[in-house]
């Protein structure tokens, strides 16, 4: 887009990629302190109990057994675990540790001890005592006339949220034919590869250190001295590397009892959690029910639509209201659809907690609306794309000042040609249009049971939390004596690069090199405030915010050159190589500056800035897929698959790539593999990785990306995210072309092969 | 509290269950690992990624899943890709261990870790180590994979971030490089 850039839009690999490929990236499991102890959780069996004892004399003889933390000897303030911000008002139904528990997998109890055998052993001999209650453990279940209530605070039906605009009454009274159809979504993973892991180090000044794999440092800290009660000059969260989260990393998850059996030690605890343990002990994402309701005009229109969502929160509230929130705001950003009503409730359950996960209630929704308007598309009798083409937002029918600069309908042009749409549609219809005799004749041995269709889905996400509440970055750039400089920016990176583009961001208005720019992640001693990694904000509002402090640095670099040189501020500019330049080609260096600056005025060279998003924004993406469905195993084989995405400007392409290509991944999943499945008593029954199926490499389809660079004002050099949008489109794509290919009409993903086999039969 | 490890208190069967009043067996294994020899003493269920990463403070290989369907644990034994969390430490005596911090050959980057780092295969990071391990036991063995080939070399190996796309793509150019074809 802008062709005058030098970093951005350019490849970069990560900031600490060769640290990672030789095995010395330090991620938070790996960290060793002095006098370490190691914690094991003990996870509640039952899915609704009372704790009525808890019973560690036998684990106490353990030799090398420090401290066994359990709701009795620790705080009970009840917390929420997905506090954004200090006066964030969510309600609050989680403890440290459970007196109630209510879902298999809740925390009963904690032991420290010298290494994790000790600890593994004695905590298998901690025997609790349970009162079972009885246990709600599905939507229906949990809104039952009669059923027990979960909690004290809340009904298990909490509040809906609702978003409405135009008026859907006379919208549908307008509507040649009404489509109402209810989908369902699964309860599935973040599944990132390293598992939820935090080192709690209490000193013997009082003072509380957290090293934690979190993409939320600054909240953690709210959280842990408000339920420890201690001030937050005593408490210092810090985010080593992050192996993925996904959004599972948001809520604090193991802080709490590390803490605690630090506090009781006063040694540094690392507790992890196993695989086993982190499926069903951290975040899931929502289940969901959609009931969609579309009236449409004959030629295609759509008039009027109403969403009605009920989602699976687990067993405490958590970020039960943020995501359905959430949900409320995106189902209205694709189309132009002048009368919507957005109902979404989430009801509470005895099963892990749900929380956040890429996406954030787009995957739930977005696959109703899409696989609904291919269903519609066919009703109706006419082509997809025509009725994508007549109700997708265009750039022209919306304030650019309100809403931006969205491109779902660029996506779907770029999409089609990338993918061949036309080529494989036309197939189609002629498969469609020849007799029996002929299909008979082409038919093979390995090609009989086969069946072959195509589908695409366009999906959307947003830029951070605009409108729903403070969205902010501060940040601090100081130049180093050299002339190079350190950025402290409070970000999390998770892989994401994250840091990358804050670098490629800074670097690219100071005219330096990437390796000037040296960035510090969060860590609440020593990087100024940031909400939090989640949300897609890194590059529009971080983004945003790194540009501004680098324009402040550039400020005062010139500023003193203009001084040191005697010359006149307008005749000056940043020049590459870290330098100034003037009209007649005199050079100074930053180094030049900063040692005039220390000499002359002893004053430091620092920028300083808090960078608040300035409007909401949708990043939009188009998914193709053509998949060959076999009818008796009920496998899917994609045959290809094409992805196009408005991203504003490419900051790091790679990275961009490689976000994608992650985020389907994800999406296949959730359309074809992934699903938690829970036995009568609330187990989780798929509970390894075995059973639990992620798509492997050899799953994966070639994929064809490309991104549509039209810009997004007020992104960094227009640019917007994708990190979340990459998945949304994935699972209504992948199963709008099995539903092509066997003509049926799918309502609830995952599709797995035996749901394919049964149709068959 | 007293902190030896002999006193005869219950002892840990691999798959769960405590055993009361079993005194511990604990044994010396010697284990030949990036070249150099570790003794360290282990009971028989001890997991050589256990032994790696909490006794020896080797923790580039990763524990994503403890039951070998991840493929973070990956190390090479006797040249072939095996997962440490599934293999018993006092299995190991007499073989030659390979962790990712061996790859590399005196501080020189072998042609699978810089191309990881070029072609964007590094997001997170942790499933890296695996897949490059992995990855080596391949190309030690098949110089010129197809891509399929490679998929199906990385079909122990899950990762979340990258698609796999590019771990693909960066494997092809070592094999590449590493046949002398790639002059960058």
């Amino acid at each position: 887009m802008n062709k005058d850039l030098s970093l951005v839009g350019t490849s970069q690999p990560i900031y600490d990629a060769y640290n990672k490929v030789t095995g010395k990236a330090c991620y938070t499991g790996d960290m060793r302190l002095p006098h370490m102890l190691y914690g094991k959780l003990v996870l509640s069996t039952e899915a609704h109990a009372k704790v009525l004892s808890i019973d560690t004399t036998e684990a106490m003889k353990v030799p090398g057994v420090k401290a066994i933390a359990t709701p009795f000897n620790t705080p009970n303030k009840k917390y929420n675990s997905a506090l954004r911000f200090i006066d964030h008002d969510i309600p609050r139904t989680e403890s440290v540790f459970s007196e109630t528990v209510r879902f298999v997998g809740d925390r009963v109890c904690a032991v420290a001890a010298i290494d994790r055998k000790t600890a593994e052993k004695a905590a298998l001999l901690i025997k609790v005592e349970y009162e079972p209650l009885p246990s709600l453990l599905t939507i229906e279940d949990a809104l039952t006339d009669g059923a027990v209530q979960l909690h004290e605070e809340v009904a298990n039906r909490l509040n809906s949220i609702k978003n409405e605009v135009g008026d859907v009454e006379e919208g549908f009274a307008k509507a040649d034919q009404i489509f109402e159809d209810e989908y369902q979504t699964s309860i599935v993973s973040p599944m990132a590869l390293e598992n939820h892991v935090s080192i709690a180090d209490y000193d013997d000044q009082g003072r509380l250190t957290v090293y934690s794999s979190t993409q939320n440092a600054f909240s953690v800290r709210n959280i842990l001295s408000d339920v420890f009660e201690m001030p937050q000059s005593k408490v210092r969260v810090v985010k080593p590397t992050l192996g993925g989260a996904f959004g599972s990393k948001i809520p604090a998850v193991l802080e709490g009892p590390a803490a605690a059996l630090s506090m009781m030690t006063h040694r540094p605890v690392r507790i992890d959690l196993t695989r086993k343990e982190n499926l069903i002990a951290s975040r899931t994402r929502h289940g969901s029910i959609v009931r969609l309701k579309t009236g449409v005009m004959n030629d295609g229109r759509i008039v009027a639509q109403t969403y009605d969502v009920l989602t699976n929160t687990g067993a405490y509230v958590g970020s039960a209201y943020n995501v359905v929130g959430a949900m409320s705001h995106k189902v209205f950003k694709t189309y132009n659809i002048p009368n919507m009503r957005y109902v979404g409730t989430p009801v509470l359950t005895n099963l892990p907690i749900a929380g956040a996960q890429r996406g954030y209630g787009s995957p739930q929704a977005i696959f109703a609306q899409q696989r609904q308007l291919h269903q519609i598309a066919k009703r109706l009798n006419i082509d997809i794309v025509e009725l994508q083409k007549k109700n997708l937002v265009r750039p022209e029918d919306v304030d650019i000042q309100q809403v931006g600069n969205p491109r779902p309908y660029d996506c779907m042009v770029r999409g089609m040609t990338l993918f061949d749409w036309e080529k494989k549609l036309l197939w189609k219809k002629n498969q469609k249009n020849k007799n029996d005799g002929d299909l008979k004749k082409e038919q093979t041995e390995s090609n009989r049971t086969k069946r072959r269709g195509i589908g695409f889905a366009i999906g959307c996400h947003g830029n951070g939390v605009f409108g729903a509440h403070r969205d902010f970055i501060a940040l601090r750039l100081k130049m180093n004596d050299d002339g190079t400089f350190v950025l402290e920016s409070g970000t999390h990176d998770m892989g994401n690069s994250l840091i990358t583009s804050q670098m490629m961001l800074v670097a690219e208005v100071l005219k330096t090199d990437l390796d000037d720019i040296h960035v510090v992640e969060a860590d609440t001693d020593h990087t100024p405030w940031n909400l939090g990694d989640y949300s897609s904000r890194g590059v529009f509002v971080t983004g945003g915010g790194c540009l501004k402090v680098a324009g402040k640095m550039k400020e005062q670099i010139l500023d003193l050159a203009a001084e040191m040189m005697q010359a006149s501020r307008s005749d000056l500019m940043l020049a590459p190589g870290k330098n100034v330049v003037d009209k007649n080609g005199r050079i100074v260096s930053f180094q030049d500056i900063l040692i005039y600056s220390h000499s002359v005025h002893q004053r430091d060279i620092l920028a300083q800035t808090t960078y608040a998003s300035q409007a909401g924004r949708t990043s939009f993406g188009a998914h193709f897929a053509q998949v060959e469905v076999d009818i008796t195993t009920g496998e899917v084989d994609i045959l290809d698959y094409a992805a196009v995405h408005d991203v504003g400007q490419v900051i790091n392409l790679l990275s961009l790539e490689g976000q994608l290509e992650g985020g389907i991944q994800m999406g296949l999943g959730y359309g074809l593999s992934e699903e938690m499945t829970f036995d009568e008593k609330g187990s989780l029954i798929n509970n390894n990785l075995k059973k639990y199926k992620m798509f492997k490499a050899s799953q994966m389809p070639e994929i064809k990306i490309d991104f549509i660079e039209e810009g997004e004002s007020p992104g960094p050099y227009g640019g917007k995210s994708i990190g979340e949008c990459a998945t949304v489109p994935v699972a209504p794509a992948i199963i709008n072309a099995v539903a092509d290919a066997l003509d049926y009409d799918f309502h609830a993903i995952p599709v797995k092969p035996e749901c394919i086999k049964k149709i068959n039969d | 509290m007293k902190t030896s490890n002999f006193t005869p208190i219950g002892s840990l069967r691999p798959f769960g269950g405590v055993i009361p009043n079993e005194r511990i067996i604990m044994e010396t294994v010697s284990l030949n690992i990036n070249g150099e020899q570790h003794a360290v003493l282990v009971e028989k269920n001890y997991t050589l990624l256990y032994v790696l990463r909490e006794m020896l403070n080797i923790t580039g290989p990763k524990e994503g899943c403890s039951t070998g369907d991840c493929g973070t644990c990956k190390v090479l034994i006797d040249g072939q890709a095996k997962n440490a969390c599934t293999t018993l430490a006092i299995r190991c005596e007499d073989k030659e261990i390979v962790t990712i911090e061996g790859i590399a050959i005196n501080g020189d980057l072998h042609p699978l870790q810089t191309s990881f780092v070029k072609k964007g295969a590094v997001q997170c990071g942790f499933c890296t180590p695996g897949m490059i391990i992995s990855a080596k036991a391949l190309l030690d063995e098949n110089e010129k994979p197809s891509r399929e080939e490679v998929r199906q070399a990385l079909d122990n190996n899950l990762c979340r971030c990258t698609g796999y796309v590019k771990i693909v793509d960066a494997i092809e150019d070592a094999a590449a490089k590493m046949r002398g074809e790639n002059h960058e």
